[in-house]
C-alpha cells in the first residue's frame, strides 16, 4: 500500500480536507512554513501559507525550499498512518525517540507549530484509510 | 439542589529546607492514607477520577497535593524565586513528600505517583522505606534520561506545544475528552515548570545499579506501565522491576503515560488488585 501523500490521486484530496478541518484552522493560524515529508526515496513538500495548505510538491527538485523535514522509511509511515497505530507510532514524538522517525531543519519552527503539524498528520491518517 | 463532589480542597503550611510553603491539597475518603503525586509540569487535577471513586475512597483517604509552583500551590513568599531558574531536585521532592506526611499527621500512608511521581516511588522506597506502607509507581523507571529538552521552555515556543505533545503521550483509543484535558492542564503551567521538573525526572533521578538495595520486605513495591508510554516504556519499567527482588510489575494494555487521567475506568482494572492487596496488609 502506498502512502497517501505520495499517491497523486489521494494527494489531490489533501488540501481540501486539511484546510476545512476546524482544529487545523485554529492551530495553524499563524503558520507559514514549507514542510518536507520524506518516505524512503520519495518526498513531498507541504507549502502552508497563513494557515492553509496552498500547494503540495511531489518529489520536488533540490532547488525547492523547505523549513523542516520529517523523515521515515516508507514501511514506517505505513505503520504510523494505520487507523490505530501500535505503541510509539501513535505519536510523532514517540516515533522519533523510540522508532525510526527523524526530523530536522528548523526544528524551532517545527515545535512552534507542533499542534498544527500533529493535526495535519492525523488528517493524513484519515485520508490514508478512506 | 447543587451538584457537589465530596472532594474538598484545603491549604496547609509546611517547611522544607527552612522555606515555608503554602500547599494546596485535595482529599476524599476514609481509611488508609493514599498520597498521590502528579506528573511533571502538571498538578493534582489529574487525580480527579480517583478522588471521586467510592470503591477507592471507601477504603482509602485519598490525598492529592499540588507541588509548590504547581496548580494552586504558589511559589513561596520568603524567596526571590524569580531570580533563579526553577529546578525540582531529588532532595526537595523526597523531603517535601515526607514533610507533607508529617504535616498532615499521616501514619504510614501508601504512596502512588505517576511519571516523575513513579520515579519518586522508587526513590522513596530506597531512601525512606519506613515512612510508607507501600509504593505504587506508574510510568516510572530506574532512569529516564533525555526528556528535559529546551523546547519545553523556550520564549518562541508557546504552551500549545505542551498541549499537543502531552495529548499524544496518551494511548490513541482512550476517551478523547480526557486526552485533551491532559494537554489542557499542561498548557496552563508556568513556562519553566515542566522543564524544571524534568531536571529531576531526566537528570537527578538515576537508580542505575542501586535497585538491589530496595528491600520489599520493608516496603512493598508495585510498578505499572502503560503499553503506549514512550517516555518510560514498558521495557524500561519491566527491567526496573526485575532488579528489585519482590517487586510486582504489571503491563497496562491500552494505556499511555497518564493512566489515571486518560482512561480511569480502564486503569482501575489494573489498580484495584494492587489497592486491595495493600489494604489487606498488616
Amino acid at each position: 500500500m502506498k502512502i497517501c501523500f505520495l499517491k497523486p490521486r489521494k494527494l489531490k484530496l489533501i488540501p481540501g480536507k486539511v484546510n476545512d478541518d476546524p482544529e487545523f484552522k485554529l492551530s495553524a493560524r499563524y503558520m507559514t512554513r514549507n514542510v518536507l515529508l520524506s518516505a524512503g526515496e520519495s518526498q513531498c513538500i507541504f507549502k502552508i501559507c497563513d494557515g492553509q495548505v496552498s500547494e503540495l510538491v511531489l518529489n520536488p527538485s533540490p532547488m525547492e525550499p523547505w523549513d523542516f523535514f520529517i523523515k521515515a522509511p516508507e514501511k514506517s509511515w505505513e505503520i504510523f498512518l494505520q487507523p490505530l497505530p501500535p505503541p510509539f507510532y501513535h505519536s510523532l514524538f514517540g516515533a522519533s525517540i523510540r522508532e525510526d522517525f527523524q526530523f530536522g531543519g528548523n526544528i524551532e519552527a517545527m515545535f512552534a507549530h507542533y499542534w498544527a503539524l500533529q493535526r495535519m498528520l492525523s488528517i493524513l491518517r484519515q485520508i490514508q484509510n478512506e | 439542589m447543587a451538584k457537589l463532589e465530596a472532594v474538598i480542597g484545603r491549604y496547609c503550611y509546611l517547611t522544607v529546607d527552612g522555606v515555608e510553603y503554602r500547599v494546596y491539597f485535595e482529599e476524599n475518603g476514609r481509611g488508609i492514607p493514599l498520597l498521590c503525586q502528579h506528573t511533571a509540569g502538571s498538578d493534582g487535577r489529574q487525580w480527579r477520577h480517583l478522588l471521586n471513586d467510592p470503591e477507592v475512597t471507601s477504603k482509602y483517604r485519598v490525598i492529592v497535593p499540588d507541588l509548590p509552583y504547581h496548580g494552586k500551590s504558589l511559589p513561596p513568599q520568603s524567596v526571590d524565586w524569580w531570580k533563579a531558574e526553577y529546578k525540582l531536585t531529588k532532595s526537595f521532592f523526597i523531603d517535601f513528600l515526607v514533610e507533607l506526611k508529617h504535616c498532615l499527621e499521616l501514619k504510614r500512608p501508601a504512596f502512588i505517583g505517576c511519571s516523575m511521581g513513579g520515579n519518586l516511588a522508587l526513590d522513596l522506597a530506597l531512601e525512606r522505606p519506613d515512612e510508607f506502607k507501600a509504593v505504587i509507581g506508574l510510568e516510572g523507571a530506574d532512569y529516564t534520561p533525555g526528556l528535559d529538552i529546551i523546547w519545553f521552555n523556550h520564549p518562541r515556543i508557546s504552551g500549545e506545544f505542551k498541549f499537543a505533545n502531552l495529548y499524544e503521550s496518551t494511548a490513541p483509543a482512550g476517551p478523547e475528552n480526557n486526552r485533551r484535558e491532559i494537554g489542557w492542564v499542561y498548557s496552563q503551567s508556568a513556562p519553566p515548570v515542566f522543564r524544571g521538573d524534568l531536571y529531576y525526572y531526566s537528570r537527578e533521578h538515576n537508580l542505575t545499579g542501586q535497585l538491589g538495595r530496595i528491600d520489599t520486605s520493608r516496603i512493598p513495591v508495585y510498578l505499572l506501565c502503560g503499553e503506549y508510554d514512550f517516555a518510560s516504556t514498558p521495557e524500561m519499567c519491566r527491567r526496573t522491576a526485575s532488579q528489585i527482588k519482590g517487586a510486582k510489575y504489571t503491563l497496562m494494555e491500552g494505556l499511555g503515560h497518564f493512566p489515571v487521567a486518560e482512561n480511569y475506568q480502564l486503569f482501575k482494572r489494573y489498580l484495584m488488585p494492587v489497592l486491595n492487596e495493600i489494604a489487606n496488609m498488616r
